[in-house]
């Protein structure tokens, strides 16, 4: 198991050194000149020669790809990860104070995809093709389909007229004060866990509807077990493993998919501070929370492999 | 004995008849993606048609009329400037489809022909190739299209290019699957007995067998590019304004003001939902009478 572990991690790190230089490539090889990009063609077009010049020397864009690579690097070991082009603000300070909320909401996600799936998938899977399969299925192919950002807006609109009521704009931490912490995350969190419920209902109803014609679930009912201790404890623990693994992938496309959420909702987490260096064009900031984004799903990725292993031992000694 | 085998000569049906009793078979088979299969071809209708369907010009601000609720004459509102919202999400849907059909057909042709070469070819390129995809698929596909989109700079050739970058990695995948499985066929090796060459062998006998895995990877990409599409818009770096699309159409009303009235919202919204569902379904339908080998596959 040890070694395992240990050999998943390096692939990691050589997968996030990769990725490391793909978001490198986006930001600055592509064409189109960084300064385009943070003036806008207009703003580009006015500025004089000798101060695009100077300006990219005051940015460190004058240098070499190299050296503005290992730069990159030594701001992020460093721990300062950079500065953001229109804030004074640095990325570190940033990702620390509003990257709990974001966490919080994709963990609050996670969770309630997992109490609203699970359920249903039973449901369906123990009476295949039946009126509550149907609906189910027709209720979860539908969610697929709904954009986040919608829902949550139609959610935000809805509370306004409904109940006069916004929640929170401004950040609170969960230990300064929970309930006002959890008015913000819980909207999000709802929206974008009600859209991963559904892929978490598809997969674990074809995944336990396997599992239930498997010969040991048949002997356990053969032996005289009752019909609810043969699925909760013999069949739905083998039906999950494929269900972690979605999980794993599906708290990363949370994470993404909290861009433009928490733009619907005004929620003040990163998010929200991805969406605005976004529409204000500000690569410094981009390239690190890319870069953050992409370590953190290939982080959970490995989580995700390390506790299947744990769970299942035939993958572990493959 | 003429008698007897002139039915069995009787010339194959023509090709209207042989198409109209697949989409019977289709039809009877899955009535679900048969009806909104229907559903999708009629949206496509409306985006290749948007200019006659339309009421008014999508353009055009009437101040006369600013954010006025759903009406007679404006039957889905107008926005902020005027603008009919009704003809907003007609046009919205050309240019969202149009980004949408381009970037998957663009990214999964790209990735398929990478994932033939790798299957095929094998070695160091076929290694080297793995890792490239596995680093691009380390990404959350709107944040790497995010990504791209801004770099890039605003239009709608970028918002393309961007989408289809985010598809390469799952062509690339399964087509290699694929091929590595065909490559072992004994067709494949007859032919190589018979001294056909490498490019004979992957035009001729390899690429007919991934149509089915293309049109399959193609039509189920389509919902998920349209609903990226969409937030890249609702981000601002989807197609610029003034062209309307069903994204920026949602950003522009989280402008209006501090509550965006609710025909802003509700309209867009649906018709992506709409639009999506009936992609997804009709993708789900043909994937089944493919290949329903690769149910949770793609």
């Amino acid at each position: 198991m040890f070694s395992y572990i240990v050999r998943r991690c390096l692939f990691g790190l050589v997968t996030v050194f990769g990725v490391s230089i793909i978001v490198f490539l986006v930001m600055r090889i592509l064409p189109g000149d960084p300064l385009v990009a943070v003036f806008g063609p207009d703003g580009f077009a006015k500025l004089s020669q000798a101060e695009r010049d100077s300006l990219m020397a005051q940015l460190g864009l004058a240098d070499p790809l190299i050296v503005q690579y290992m730069n990159w690097m030594k701001d992020i070991a460093s721990g300062s990860f950079g500065k953001s082009f229109f804030r004074s603000e640095n990325v570190a300070d940033m990702i620390l104070r509003r990257g709990p909320l974001t966490a919080q909401i994709g963990i609050g996600a996670v969770i309630l995809s997992w109490i609203i799936g699970i359920p249903v998938a039973i449901i369906s899977a123990l009476r295949p093709n039946s009126i509550g399969d149907t609906v189910a299925r027709f209720i979860s192919i539908f969610f697929l389909a709904i954009p986040g950002f919608w829902l949550g807006m139609l959610v935000v609109l809805g509370l306004l007229f409904g109940f006069g009521y916004r929640a929170p704009l401004s950040s609170v931490s969960f230990f300064e004060d929970p309930w006002a912490n959890m008015q913000i995350v819980i909207g999000p969190a709802v929206v974008l866990g009600l859209g991963q419920a559904a892929y978490i209902a598809r997969m674990a109803r074809s995944s336990l509807l396997e599992v239930i014609r498997e010969d040991y679930v048949r002997t356990a009912r053969a032996k005289g077990l009752n019909g609810r201790l043969v699925i909760s404890l013999h069949a739905l623990p083998n039906a999950l493993l494929p269900v972690v693994t979605l999980s794993g992938i599906l708290l990363g496309f949370v994470l993404a998919g909290s861009i433009p959420v928490e733009r619907a909702f005004g929620t003040p987490g990163l998010g929200f501070a991805m969406a605005i260096a976004v529409s204000e064009r500000d690569i410094f900031v981009m390239q690190n929370l890319v870069f953050l984004y992409a370590c953190v799903f290939v982080v959970l990725n490995i989580l995700v492999d390390v506790i299947i292993a744990w769970l299942d031992p035939r993958i572990r000694y493959q | 004995m003429s008698a007897t085998t002139a039915p069995a000569i009787k010339a194959p049906p023509s090709w209207p008849a042989r198409a109209t009793r697949v989409v019977l078979n289709f039809s009877r088979r899955s009535p679900m993606s048969a009806f909104w299969g229907v559903i999708a071809i009629l949206i496509l209708l409306m985006a290749i048609f948007a200019p006659l369907i339309a009421p008014v010009d999508p353009l055009r601000s009437n101040f006369r009329f600013m954010q006025k609720p759903p009406s007679e004459t404006f039957w889905f509102g107008t926005d902020q400037i005027g603008r009919d919202v009704l003809s907003r999400v007609i046009y919205g849907s050309s240019a969202s489809l149009t980004v949408a059909v381009s970037a998957v057909v663009l990214g999964t042709t790209l990735g398929c022909l990478w994932g033939l070469a790798c299957g095929f070819f094998g070695g160091r390129f076929d290694i080297i190739s793995q890792r490239i995809i596995e680093f691009m698929q380390s990404f959350p596909d709107l944040i790497l299209a995010m990504a791209i989109a801004m770099a890039l700079g605003a239009g709608m050739g970028t918002v393309i290019v961007a989408i289809a970058i985010t598809r390469v990695p799952f062509g690339g995948r399964i087509i290699r699957s694929v091929v590595l499985s065909l490559k072992e066929m004994q067709y494949v090796e007859a032919a190589r007995g018979l001294g056909a060459s490498n490019k004979r062998l992957m035009l001729r006998h390899i690429l007919p067998q991934c149509i089915a895995p293309y049109l399959i990877l193609a039509t189920t990409h389509l919902g998920v590019a349209i609903i990226i599409e969409a937030a890249l818009g609702f981000l601002g770096v989807g197609v610029p304004p003034p062209t309307p699309t069903w994204g920026n159409m949602l950003a522009d009303s989280l402008n209006a003001g501090l509550v965006p009235p609710w025909w802003l919202v509700l309209f867009p919204g649906a018709a992506i939902t709409i639009t999506v569902l009936a992609f997804n379904l009709l993708g789900d339908g043909i994937r089944d009478a493919l290949d329903p080998r690769l149910r949770g596959a793609v």
